[in-house]
């Protein structure tokens, strides 16, 4: 299947197939509906079984207890031995090895490798047979995945990268906003992870969104450390020629605005520089990613921050390689 | 090398669903700061760092990171693991210190390839 | 390796370094404490936040960190640590040096990460502090 090879693969060329394999459960992608066969059950029995119903093995069940697994193997061994009045229970494989349903689906492939059987019946927590798993379940089940995702993908990349194209007027942008409350770290970088989805979408270049998202962040963060009850707000202007990040609070302002964008100049309090933050390099960080920042912040006032980043050559995005 | 050889030289734990095990890395970040990594981190490298909390995912996902490996066995929250599977950044909990897991990683090859320009 | 030793402490990895060695093996700038250089480097810790440095750091340890401002010398001082190193080309700032000069917490700069840091002294043969507690 191309999951077990040994060549080196880089983050960005790891292909969904060989996350989905770590991810999909085999519950999502084995067969439910499971012929069984008791061990009383004749070899005769199984031949008709295998035939109509094109399977290559049945799990063997005794007071719905699995037992065992009859498969078309033994179903030839018996043939040959002229056995086929012969019970299930005599030619069967007993106790085989069985697969957990909650187990990822990379467990199940090397399973198949390791043991080079063609089935493996699968079970609940409590031992109970719940599913059946062939090499070709894996196999439709990843590409139906697989399929669904870029069904999606393909249309809300359409959908977006036509956004520029489609709309007529002498300038259009696309412009997000985004309401930040004070202090609430547990939403903070909501806005940026959306800011950059929205812009991976629209198929800008990945050192340019790797800029905007940077100094998103350190600007929301900014706001959520450093803003009284009002908080601020988050914007985003997407432009076929630039993005422009601002970032608009209502106080309490800078004191020292040169002093602030001093690597290492805080004011924050310790409980924010034990979360990571707060270590003074935050307008640093979002004047490197600029390439143009303009900043006013009279003290006790508004804080109005805005961040410019050029798209690399003026390209229509909607024409942009994704 | 792989991600799955560095898990194994810091005996580490995988602990979330995502697991791109497969995938070449060459660099390593190690910072509790997180405007530090912001700043200097290369992209598509693994950060070493004590923080647990969900802001270290985000910071991760800005810095185009691909994978996070918590020092000193820590676990972090429900919060975390969760924001980290949606935006598919594997996350890897070693029992090593931040020194120790730096040390042993150097010693393997691994370098960071930042140097600064002050 | 236990902590009851009297004698020159010797680490599994080798012989243990005065940080003066340390410094010129790695090029380090020394900002203050120049007359504590001649102290034994038994381990190392790196960290950047405080509390953790505050509970991990012990006497003899060389504390990595790019944290600049001035608790770091209070920190170390308070541990016992052998020594600062400052990563990342960050210059802390005078109040910390004077505070440092005070205390005679030597304190020394690199241009390197707190990585490659950790990853040379490590190959020089400085434990980690865990290794003292097993």
């Amino acid at each position: 299947m191309g999951i077990q090879n040994n060549s080196a693969i880089p983050a960005s060329q790891i292909t969904r197939l060989h996350e989905l394999v770590y991810e999909l459960e085999i519950s999502q992608v084995m067969t439910r509906e499971v012929i069984t066969v008791t061990p009383q059950t004749s070899m005769t029995e199984v031949r008709e079984i295998l035939q109509r119903h094109r399977i290559s093995g049945i799990p063997v069940l005794e007071h719905g207890e699995l037992v065992g697994i009859i498969s078309i193997e033994d179903l030839i061994k018996a043939l040959a031995g002229g056995e086929m009045d012969a019970r299930v229970g005599e030619k069967m494989t007993p106790n085989p090895i069985v697969l957990s349903a909650n187990e990822p689906l990379v467990l199940s492939v090397d399973y198949f490798n390791r043991y080079g059987f063609g089935r493996f019946p699968i079970v609940n927590e409590q031992g109970k047979m719940v599913g059946i798993l062939t090499p070709s379940d894996v196999t439709q089940g990843l590409l139906k995945k697989l399929e669904v995702e870029y069904h999606e993908e393909e249309i809300r990349r359409y959908r977006a990268s036509h956004i520029f194209e489609d709309v007529i007027s002498d300038h259009t942008s696309i412009f997000l906003h985004y309401i930040i409350a004070s202090r609430d770290f547990k939403q903070a970088g909501a806005a940026s992870r959306n800011i950059k989805r929205t812009l991976t979408h629209l198929g800008i270049p990945r050192p340019i969104i790797r800029r905007a998202a940077i100094a998103t962040y350190e600007a929301e963060i900014n706001i959520i450390i450093h803003t009284d009850d009002f908080g601020g707000l988050i914007t985003a202007e997407i432009r076929p020629d630039a993005i422009i990040i601002g970032a608009l609070d209502l106080g309490p302002g800078i004191a020292d605005v040169e002093q602030a964008k001093r690597r290492g100049f805080s004011t924050a309090p310790d409980w924010i520089r034990e979360m990571g933050f707060g270590a003074g390099m935050g307008l640093t960080n979002i004047e490197k990613c600029a390439d143009e920042m303009y900043l006013e912040s009279p003290f006790g006032s508004r804080t109005t921050l805005r961040v410019t980043i050029y798209m690399d050559e003026h390209l229509p995005i909607g024409r942009r390689e994704a | 090398m792989k991600f799955r050889e560095i898990i194994a030289i810091v005996k580490g734990e995988l602990i979330t669903k995502i697991a791109k095990l497969d995938m070449d890395v060459t660099h390593i970040s190690a910072a509790d700061l997180m405007s530090d990594v912001l700043a200097f981190a290369e992209p598509e490298s693994i950060l070493l760092t004590g923080l647990c909390n969900p802001q270290v995912v985000c910071t991760a996902e800005m810095a185009d990171i691909v994978a996070i490996i918590f020092v000193r066995d820590k676990k972090p929250p429900p919060e975390t693991i969760s924001l980290a599977e949606e935006e598919r950044i594997p996350l890897v909990s070693t029992p090593y210190s931040m020194f120790e897991a730096c040390g042993c990683l150097y010693q393997a090859g691994l370098r960071d390839i930042h140097i600064p320009d002050e | 390796m236990t902590n009851d030793q009297t004698g020159p402490l010797i680490s599994e990895k080798g012989p243990v370094m005065k940080l003066e060695t340390l410094a010129r093996q790695l090029g380090l700038t020394v900002h203050a404490g120049r007359d504590a250089l001649d102290r034994e480097v038994t381990s190392g810790y790196a960290a950047d936040l405080l509390s953790c440095a505050m509970a991990k750091a012990r006497a003899g340890s060389v504390w990595v960190t790019l944290q600049g401002h001035s608790n770091i010398v209070a920190v170390a001082s308070l541990t016992e640590a052998a020594g600062i190193i400052i990563t990342e080309g960050v210059q802390p700032d005078d109040a910390t040096i004077n505070k440092a000069q005070e205390e005679g917490v030597p304190i020394l700069t690199t241009e390197l990460t707190t990585f490659t840091v950790v990853g040379r002294l490590y190959e020089l043969g400085v434990p980690g502090v865990e290794s003292l507690d097993e």
